[in-house]
């Protein structure tokens, strides 16, 4: 079990610590309780979150999520920060190869009770105007070598220039939907081959688009700053960079695994891959790495403003007419340079979050002004039927987590199980039970992404909640899906 | 039409992954190729009307590198011309890396149920080793 092995302790309620050994330059930390560490300790993840410890420039801690699993290299749900003036890295796998996966919310002025009968209609709506699943094209033709460029280095503001959404759009995006430094030469013919025909697609595997409802209200106060009321109905987008992003990653991971030899680097596993942030090959990465992560809120953008074409579509209505607006878009797969406090002062520092949300409190200036008073929010998708929750930044996780927080909740079962269990089950019939009508692209089994596959979304929040790094705001739940 | 070579399915919770054993090194390679796709869609339902030459360089010496390299490339080709491929034939291994003929059949969604979507090979657990007279291999995909 990895708890005796690594010496981990519980330092609070929710926090356990790993204490340094070897070659781990700060301890560790996992927010988790009792009952989640259960789950956690019979897997590797805690070794992992030990591993990234041995970064070099990393500070503070090794951090993970209440939604920590297995991934490579770091965990899911890790966040580790790095001081690029000392010497510290940035590390490709510390974002994973979905670069800018991450999510949207949109609210709409209609209420369950509006829709509940034409919940079929508007998934079907949904279904035939947003591409999904393996191998689906754009709605927007094939772009040009240029116009492909143009989009790595505006993000979501191209695809507003283009028609899709408005300016006031990217005031509700993190980064405004645009990091800064992209650098279309970092990247590769190839990523580009893959890029030019996916702008606004799906993808598949546990991307969606997702209809619901606000069914709880935690924080009043917080939720009519977002434009959030019970009953409400609301969409989910929940997509990243597609093939161009998993290429860029693709391509890094070579670079950084000839790097790593060249700086002196030693590292405990090969896929933590790295090179300071202040090098050619760090610099490289994030130049690439910034386009992709602009491909995927211009994804996103184009994504929801063909979601809310076909609503309003399929209720023989206008946009306005239905308040179809954007609430907010978080990333959950990226690295970002952002000033912190460390040691009394503050420093620019490298911050991954790899399936973690950044959750920045109200006084920030990179917080929306509309939220100003409020905070940020926090979107944390559940998996295929299960609800969802919109939470809120705190200065807590400013302190702690480098303004981090978890993104969703994880799987506890493979695939193989999952299918497994769901032997002699029609679940769609269960699904609809719930209460959720699913469409899904090929026909692939629903059985892999079903929720009794995934750990309980709201488990994780609670955790988060108790450690101080999010509050929840309101909880949706879902009606209708399409899965890639 | 294709036919899946031996392998097990590795059980993870966040991937997919794949186990076997070849008496060779280039027939490792096919087997975890045709592995990879199997998982993907099935072989059985891939015919045989595509065909390529696939050239991959590697590090020298890093064969866990060319295993990585390998399927990355087939994988690429998947996206890039919606092909699911069935049959491999390795021409070539050397310090330079690997020389291969490829073949198979253009994705369609009415013939081709795809169960899964691997977006990459990792090198999380990755190995690739001599074992008894033979070789072993698993490999983790991302999804």
């Amino acid at each position: 079990m990895s708890k005796g092995k690594l010496g981990m302790k519980q330092i609070s309620e929710c926090v356990w610590e790993i204490p340094r050994a070897g070659g781990m330059r700060v301890p560790g930390r996992i927010y988790a309780d009792d009952r989640l560490m259960e789950h956690i300790s019979h897997e590797k993840s805690p070794e992992q979150v030990a591993n990234v410890a041995h970064l070099p420039g990393i500070v503070s801690y090794s951090l993970a999520m209440p939604d920590i699993h297995w991934g490579y290299g770091f965990p899911i749900g890790g966040v580790a920060a790095t001081d690029p003036e000392a010497g510290g890295v940035v590390s490709p796998g510390g974002v994973g190869y979905d670069i800018n996966c991450g999510v949207r919310l949109v609210a709409t002025s209609l209420t369950h009770d509006d829709v509940r009968e034409r919940v079929k209609d508007l998934v079907a709506a949904l279904f035939s105007n947003v591409p999904c699943g393996i191998g689906s094209h754009g709605a927007i033709g094939k772009l040009s070598q240029r116009e492909l460029e143009e989009v790595m280095v505006e993000g979501a503001a191209w695809a507003v220039r283009r028609g899709f959404g408005s300016k006031g759009d990217l005031e509700r995006t993190e980064e405004g939907g645009r990091l800064g430094g992209a650098d279309p030469s970092k990247v590769s013919r190839r990523a580009v081959d893959r890029g030019r025909d996916q702008l606004g697609t799906l993808g598949s595997g546990n991307h969606f688009l997702e209809i619901g409802y606000v069914d709880e209200v935690y924080d009043e106060n917080a939720a009519a700053a977002f434009g959030l009321a019970r009953g409400g109905v609301t969409l989910l987008v929940h997509t990243g960079s597609r093939g161009l992003g998993y290429q860029v990653c693709d391509d890094s991971l070579e670079v950084m695994q000839r790097a790593v030899p060249r700086y002196g680097i030693l590292l405990p596993d090969r896929q933590l891959s790295c090179a300071p942030v202040e090098s050619e090959e760090g610099r490289g990465y994030l130049g690439a790495m910034a386009c992709a992560a602009n491909f995927a809120w211009a994804n996103r953008q184009v994504i929801m403003a063909l979601a809310k074409r076909a609503i309003a579509g399929a209720l023989g209505s206008s946009e306005e007419a239905l308040g179809l607006r954007l609430v907010y878009d978080v990333c959950h797969n990226i690295a970002k340079l952002e000033r912190h406090e460390v040691r009394g002062g503050t420093k620019e520092l490298c911050v991954h979050r790899k399936g973690a949300t950044r959750a920045f409190p109200a006084g920030r200036p990179e917080v929306p002004e509309a939220y100003a008073e409020v905070g940020q929010p926090v979107l944390i998708p559940g998996d295929m039927g299960t609800h969802s929750y919109v939470c809120v930044g705190t200065r807590e996780a400013m302190r702690e987590t480098f303004g981090s927080t978890c993104h969703g909740a994880g799987r506890v079962l493979s695939r193989a199980k999952a299918k497994k269990m769901a032997q002699g089950r029609d679940l769609r019939e269960e699904l609809s039970g719930m209460g959720v009508h699913v469409m899904a692209a090929g026909r692939r089994t629903l059985a892999e992404e079903m929720p009794f596959a995934y750990k309980r979304v709201g488990d994780v929040v609670d955790v988060a909640e108790k450690a101080g790094i999010a509050t929840k705001v309101v909880r949706l739940r879902p009606v209708g899906v399409v899965k890639g | 039409m294709g036919r899946a070579p031996d392998y097990r399915e590795i059980e993870h919770t966040a991937d997919v992954g794949i186990e076997l054993e070849a008496p060779d090194l280039r027939t490792g390679l096919e087997r975890s190729a045709a592995a990879m796709f199997d998982m993907i869609c099935g072989l059985d339902s891939v015919g045989v009307s595509w065909r390529r030459r696939v050239t991959v360089k590697a590090r020298s010496g890093d064969i866990e590198n060319l295993l990585v390299r390998w399927l990355a490339e087939l994988l690429y080709l998947f996206e890039s011309e919606r092909v699911l491929l069935s049959e491999f034939s390795i021409e070539r291994i050397d310090e330079r890396g690997l020389e291969a003929d490829v073949a198979g059949q253009r994705y369609d969604p009415e013939r081709h149920a795809i169960r899964v979507e691997i977006k990459a090979p990792t090198y999380h657990d990755l190995s690739i080793r001599r074992a008894g007279d033979g070789w072993a291999i698993r490999v983790i995909f991302d999804t």
